[in-house]
C-alpha cells in the first residue's frame, strides 16, 4: 500500500481577477485600478520565489490552476491531502482594516467556490487579516465550518507578537470552529508589520530569509509566555515553514528561565516545553541540511518529533522539499507520524482509505 | 555514443536534451566548449536542465559587485544552486557536482557517451 502523505504547506495563487469578482465596492474598484494593498518589501531573490519549472504544458503556473495542481503535483507525488496557504499574503497586513478583511474574505470565496470543488484532496487554511482581530473572528464565523476549511492562516509579519491578548478574538473563534491556527513567514517587513528583525532591516534577501527564524522565535515565546494556551486550551498553533532545529534549544532556555521567573508568569503551571508539546506543531520545510547527517537525527531526538512535526513541501516555492527528500530523514513509526498522521489529527482529516 | 545534433544545430549558448535509456542528458555549447550533464541536480534530483544558464556575481569584497562567467553557470530551477559548466559541473556552494559525460565531435556532429 502506498504511503500516506499529507502536505501541510502548499501555495496556490488566487487569480486577482477572481478575487475581484468576490470583492464588494469600493474595494473592487480599487483592486481593479491596480491598488492591491501593501506590496512585499522588495528584496531580490535571484531565483524568483516560485520555481521556474513549476509550469503546466499550457504554460500556466501549476499553482495558479486547480486542475494543474491536482494532476501535476498531487497525483505524481501521491499527496493524500494538501493544506493550502493561498497567495497573496502581504495584503493581510495592509493598513486599512476593512480593505484587508474584505480581500481575505474574497480570497476565501475564490478558494471555496473555485478550488475546493475540483479535488477532494484540497483543504484550505482560510485567510484572515490580523489588522483587526474582530473582523478576523467574524470571517472565521462566516466560513469556518465550510467543508474543506481546515485551518486559519496568520502571516508571521506582525505589529505585535501573537501571544498579545489583542489577538484573542482570533483564537476564540478558531477554537469555536475547531480550527488550528497556522502561521506562515514571508510578510516580515510588509505592510504594518514591524521591521523584519528586532534590529531593523536586513541588507539582502539572504539575510532577511535566514533571519525569519527570529520572527518565529518571537511569536512562539510570546504565545507560551502570555498564556494563550491557558486561555484557549483547545488551540493548536502550527509554525509553518519556520525551520525545525532551533526549537529544542529555545524551549530549553524557556524551561530554564521558568524555573526562576515563574512568579512573573503565574499562569504557567508547568514547563513551557510541556505546553509546547501539547499545543505547538511545526512543519518540516525548510528542513536543515547539516554537513553531518547524524546531527539532524540527534536534533530529532531533542523534542517530541512524532507528536509535533508534520511534512510540508512549500510547493511551488524556490526553497521547497519533495516528499522523498524530506521523508528520508524519518524512519518507521516516526515517518508515519511526520508524513501523515500528526497532520491528520491537527487538520481533522478522514482516516486513510481502507482503514 | 548518442548523436546529439549537427554542429551547426548546437551553436554557442544552445542546449539540447537527449534521452539515454531512463536518463536525460543535457548537452550545452558553452562558448565553443561542449558539456554534457545528467538532468538531475545532485541536491534533490530536480530537472536541472530546465534551469537557466547565466552569469553570476564573482567573489568580491563586501559592498563590491562584479559580474562574470556569463553563459557558464547552470542554475537549478528549484533551489538556485549554481553549477560551473566549464569546471566539471562543480557546484559553487556545495561539494556535490553534476554528473558529466564525455562529448565527442565526429562526422560534423556532436556525440555524447552515456
Amino acid at each position: 500500500m502506498r504511503e500516506s502523505i499529507i502536505d501541510t504547506d502548499i501555495h496556490p495563487a488566487a487569480n486577482p481577477k477572481h478575487i475581484a469578482e468576490f470583492l464588494p465596492q469600493p474595494w473592487r474598484a480599487r483592486w481593479e485600478m491596480g491598488n492591491m494593498g501593501s506590496p512585499p518589501l522588495g528584496y531580490w531573490n535571484p531565483n524568483g520565489v516560485r520555481r521556474v519549472d513549476a509550469i503546466g504544458p499550457d504554460g500556466a503556473p501549476i499553482a495558479s490552476d486547480p486542475v494543474h495542481l491536482s494532476k501535476l503535483f498531487f497525483d505524481p507525488y501521491g499527496i493524500e491531502y494538501g493544506i493550502f496557504l493561498t497567495e497573496p499574503h502581504q495584503v493581510l497586513l495592509t493598513p486599512e482594516p476593512d480593505f484587508a478583511a474584505a480581500v481575505a474574505s474574497a480570497i476565501n470565496d475564490v478558494m471555496i467556490q473555485r478550488w475546493l470543488p475540483v479535488d477532494a484532496r484540497f483543504r484550505i487554511a482560510m485567510h484572515v487579516s490580523p489588522v483587526d482581530p474582530a473582523l478576523a473572528a467574524r470571517e472565521i464565523h462566516r466560513v469556518g465550518d465550510t467543508p474543506g476549511v481546515a485551518a486559519v492562516m496568520l502571516p508571521s509579519g506582525a505589529r505585535m507578537a501573537y501571544g498579545d491578548r489583542y489577538y484573542d478574538p482570533i483564537y476564540q473563534a478558531a477554537c469555536e470552529h475547531h480550527l488550528p491556527v497556522c502561521m506562515h513567514p514571508g510578510t516580515e517587513g510588509a505592510g504594518i508589520s514591524g521591521a523584519p528583525t528586532s534590529a531593523g532591516y536586513p541588507g539582502s534577501y539572504f539575510e532577511w530569509h535566514t533571519g525569519l527564524v527570529s520572527s518565529f522565535i518571537t511569536h512562539l515565546v510570546s504565545l507560551l509566555a502570555q498564556g494563550t494556551f491557558q486561555k484557549f486550551p483547545g488551540l493548536t498553533f502550527v509554525l509553518v515553514e519556520g525551520g525545525v532545529s532551533w526549537i529544542p534549544p529555545v524551549l530549553w532556555r524557556m524551561d530554564k528561565n521558568w524555573k526562576g521567573l515563574r512568579k512573573s508568569v503565574p499562569w504557567l503551571d508547568r514547563l513551557p516545553s510541556e505546553i509546547a508539546r501539547e499545543h505547538i506543531r511545526m512543519t518540516t520545510q525548510p528542513i536543515e541540511e547539516p554537513d553531518r547527517p547524524g546531527a539532524l537525527q540527534d536534533m530529532l531526538g531533542m523534542f517530541d518529533a512524532a507528536k509535533m512535526l508534520m511534512f510540508s513541501s512549500d510547493f511551488p516555492h524556490w526553497d521547497g522539499d519533495t516528499p522523498d527528500f524530506a521523508g528520508r530523514h524519518f524512519k518507521g513509526e516516526l515517518r508515519r507520524r511526520v508524513m501523515s498522521e500528526t497532520a491528520r489529527e491537527v487538520y481533522r482529516l478522514p482516516p486513510p482509505a481502507g482503514d | 555514443m548518442i548523436r546529439v545534433a549537427a554542429i551547426d544545430e548546437l551553436p554557442p549558448g544552445a542546449r539540447r536534451l537527449v534521452q539515454a535509456g531512463q536518463r536525460t542528458i543535457g548537452v550545452y555549447n558553452v562558448g565553443g566548449t561542449y558539456v554534457a550533464v545528467l538532468n538531475a541536480c545532485p541536491h534533490e534530483l530536480a530537472p536541472i536542465c530546465l534551469g537557466r544558464v547565466d552569469g553570476t556575481t564573482l567573489p568580491s569584497k563586501p559592498g563590491e559587485w562584479r559580474w562574470g562567467r556569463e553563459g557558464e553557470i547552470l542554475v537549478c530551477p528549484w533551489h538556485g544552486w549554481e553549477f560551473d559548466l566549464l569546471n566539471g559541473g562543480r557546484c559553487l556552494t556545495d561539494p556535490r557536482a553534476l554528473r558529466t559525460y564525455p562529448v565527442e565531435i565526429r562526422d560534423g556532429a556532436v556525440w555524447v557517451a552515456e
